[in-house]
């Protein structure tokens, strides 16, 4: 967890108008989006964003429409220049970067996969795929080679000479992954990169995903408006509203000790014996006796299922074989409710 | 009628006024009626507010509109040997261009002409109807013959065509780039669009001589050249804003998202410019037969003069014809391009 993060934001105010930089000052000094239109017609986009990104982790950024997260992780690879402040990518600052660099950036440390895909319509998906090496000037045959082993590797085999019209969003947004993959760049941005398909295909390509990253280990900046996928893919979770970080932290933990309304009605909504695990909910070892062992990693639902819905069982909980602690399945009938655990 | 007089003693300006009292030519009423071929009737409209006509009346001072166009054609005479000096040398290689076109069409033997064009309308339409139909076509201007003048016709429009997508084109990508140029070409365009065909011709016969091809070039290309021009700007334009954003994620060079993201997306539109200024220039070649230019607007020409009925009538409709099948193939083009990256 610790160490130097990968990505840094520092300080990030982004505000929409013609004099941007000089309403910063405004900003800081408190003044609201309403009172900021109204009297300087400028729009607050983002203010006053840290995060810090660690590496080989997913960072999700959530938010409902129009909390600025789009705008937000634009702002990583400056296809948006902001208004204040710093990103810095392994120690170094983007905002300082000139045009040769920035494309450089662009090119070998941050990949990017897009929402609506934005596939090359007249390209083939080989040809979609190897689109970043191409631009970086390798040679045919490397292209080829990375581009199929990706295109393998999403699932994708034997379409490589279909146009991308000829596949279903499911199937696009593979490419656009893979696409992102051959560029083989440490950072990969995501901009609500599962929200355009349908349920089922979603969860097939955040299980994909999640494959991935087992074995890349790449740090991913993932952009969603659905708590579910967030909760589900999040090491670190960060929850936007109004262009400002209302809270963030490791996902259980927010979910467990949500610090403002807005994120409680949020996490109301969800399914919380199926996002929550063992981990979160169970207290040191004080009993001797158990009705058995559970992993540290499964989730409540698992264990609902083993105790039969006993609420007299107590388990010990094992990560690698070693005992962590144990677990009431009362304080699990507890966690289930929002209220009861918020103080816990 | 010297309803003025009194606003002129009134401000003191009757000595001025009477000053110089040159001779002016006629006023705008007695040239109309001289063209009527009537008789000079009396100046002023009857309009309640004054023209130029009728201040002159009351003011000699104040000059006739007569002056206005008089100075106009006086200051263009004025400059006109400069102008055809710079002008004269740009626009010398479109004179060879057409003339060696012309040539090569006129002397090419039949055998050879015909399977040509036939290969080319294969090549761009890859369809056997539309090939069909222009062999079809080319044998019965040959059957009615009008084979030479058609092919007159024909080596002109390609010239003229080739010429403005030449121009065009990377006018239409400067537009497209910035919204300045974009303001200050479009009224040109306009201007260029809805200027009556027979008012280029006239600057165009005081700058070089009516024999000179280039004459009749300047003039077909400069009325055809503004649909190539407006669709390659709104076609770059309409480019999926996903797909370039996508672009500048992966790092492209503004020329390499140029070349392989911008012209093939709006190659359609650009396409559909194509056919338009096709069109305009053959709708332009018997207005061009004015000023000698060859083909079978000549003989709508002599159709006109000599009131040959049949013999306008038939060329005219061979211009129809000819129409019809450069459409044909230009939309097979189009057709072509359009189905190679939607197909399902």
């Amino acid at each position: 967890m610790s160490g130097q993060p990968k990505v840094s934001i520092r300080g990030l105010y982004k505000i929409f108008g013609p004099d941007d930089r000089a309403m910063v000052p405004h900003v800081q000094g408190g003044m609201d989006k309403a009172t900021l239109l109204d009297r300087h017609g400028h729009v607050l986009g983002l203010q006053d964003i840290n995060v810090d990104m660690q590496p080989g982790e997913i960072t999700v950024i959530m938010g409902l429409s129009g909390s600025g997260k789009s705008t937000l992780i634009r702002h990583l690879n400056r296809l948006i220049e902001p208004s204040a402040g710093e990103i810095l990518v392994d120690g170094t600052d983007v905002m300082a970067l000139g045009d040769r660099d920035l494309r450089r950036l662009r090119q070998k440390q941050m990949s990017m996969v897009f929402q609506k895909f934005a596939l090359l319509p007249h390209k083939t998906v080989l040809e979609n795929a190897a689109l970043p090496l191409s631009v970086q000037g390798a040679d045919a045959q490397t292209q080829d080679r990375e581009a199929r082993k990706w295109l393998a590797r999403v699932g994708l085999d034997g379409f490589e000479d279909r146009y991308p019209a000829q596949l279903s969003g499911g199937m696009q947004q593979r490419v656009g992954i893979a696409r992102a993959l051959t560029a083989n760049t440490d950072i990969m941005l995501m901009d609500e990169a599962f929200s355009a398909l349908d349920p089922l295909i979603r969860t097939d390509m955040q299980n994909l995903l999640l494959e991935l990253q087992k074995e890349l280990q790449k740090t991913i900046i993932f952009i969603t408006h659905d708590l579910d996928e967030a909760l589900k893919l999040a090491d670190h979770l960060v929850i936007l509203k109004d262009g400002a970080v209302v809270q963030q932290g490791e996902p259980q933990g927010i979910l467990l000790a949500p610090c403002d309304p807005y994120i409680e009605d949020f996490v109301s909504d969800i399914n919380r014996a199926r996002v929550l695990r063992v981990r979160s909910v169970m207290g040191p070892v004080t009993d001797d006796t158990f009705d058995g062992d559970v992993e540290a990693a499964s989730n409540l639902e698992d264990l609902i299922a083993l105790s039969d819905g006993d609420t007299n069982h107590c388990y010990r909980v094992l990560e690698d074989g070693a005992v962590v602690g144990q677990l009431d399945m009362k304080d699990l009938v507890k966690a289930l409710v929002p209220r009861i655990s918020g103080g816990s | 009628m010297a309803q003025y007089e009194a606003v002129f003693d009134t401000l003191g300006l009757r000595d001025w006024c009477d000053a110089g009292t040159g001779e002016a030519p006629v006023s705008m009423a007695q040239l109309l009626a001289q063209a009527k071929g009537g008789g000079t009737e009396e100046a002023g409209s009857g309009l309640p507010f004054p023209s130029l006509d009728v201040l002159h009346e009351a003011c000699p001072r104040i000059g006739q509109t007569r002056d206005l166009t008089e100075g106009l054609e006086q200051g263009f005479l004025s400059i006109r040997s400069e102008l055809k000096f710079v002008l004269d040398p740009i626009t010398q290689p479109l004179s060879w261009m057409l003339d060696g076109t012309l040539f090569v069409f006129e002397s090419a033997p039949w055998w050879v002409m015909i399977p040509a064009l036939l290969l080319v309308s294969w090549l761009v339409s890859r369809s056997r109807s539309v090939t069909g139909f222009v062999a079809f076509v080319l044998l019965f201007f040959a059957f009615i013959d009008h084979y030479e003048v058609a092919m007159q016709t024909l080596a002109i429009v390609f010239v003229c065509t080739g010429i403005s997508v030449l121009l065009g084109v990377p006018i239409g990508i400067g537009m497209s780039k910035s919204d300045t140029a974009q303001r200050s070409i479009v009224p040109l365009l306009d201007l260029l669009q809805t200027l009556p065909t027979f008012v280029y011709l006239i600057p165009l016969i005081f700058l070089f001589s009516v024999t000179e091809s280039k004459l009749y070039g300047i003039a077909i290309i400069l009325y055809a050249i503004v649909p190539v021009i407006r669709l390659t700007d709104l076609g770059i334009r309409l480019v999926d804003k996903d797909v370039i954003e996508a672009a500048d994620a992966f790092g492209l060079t503004s020329r390499q998202k140029l070349a392989r993201v911008e012209l093939p997306l709006a190659l359609p539109n650009i396409m559909a410019g194509v056919n338009q200024t096709i069109m305009m220039s053959l709708a332009m070649v018997v207005i061009a037969s004015l000023v000698s230019a060859p083909g079978l607007g000549v003989l709508v020409l002599r159709g006109i003069r000599s009131l040959d009925l049949g013999v306008g009538i038939v060329a005219g409709l061979g211009i129809v014809l000819l129409a019809v099948v450069l459409d044909r193939v230009s939309k097979a083009a189009l057709a072509r391009v359009d189905t190679q990256r939607n197909t399902k």
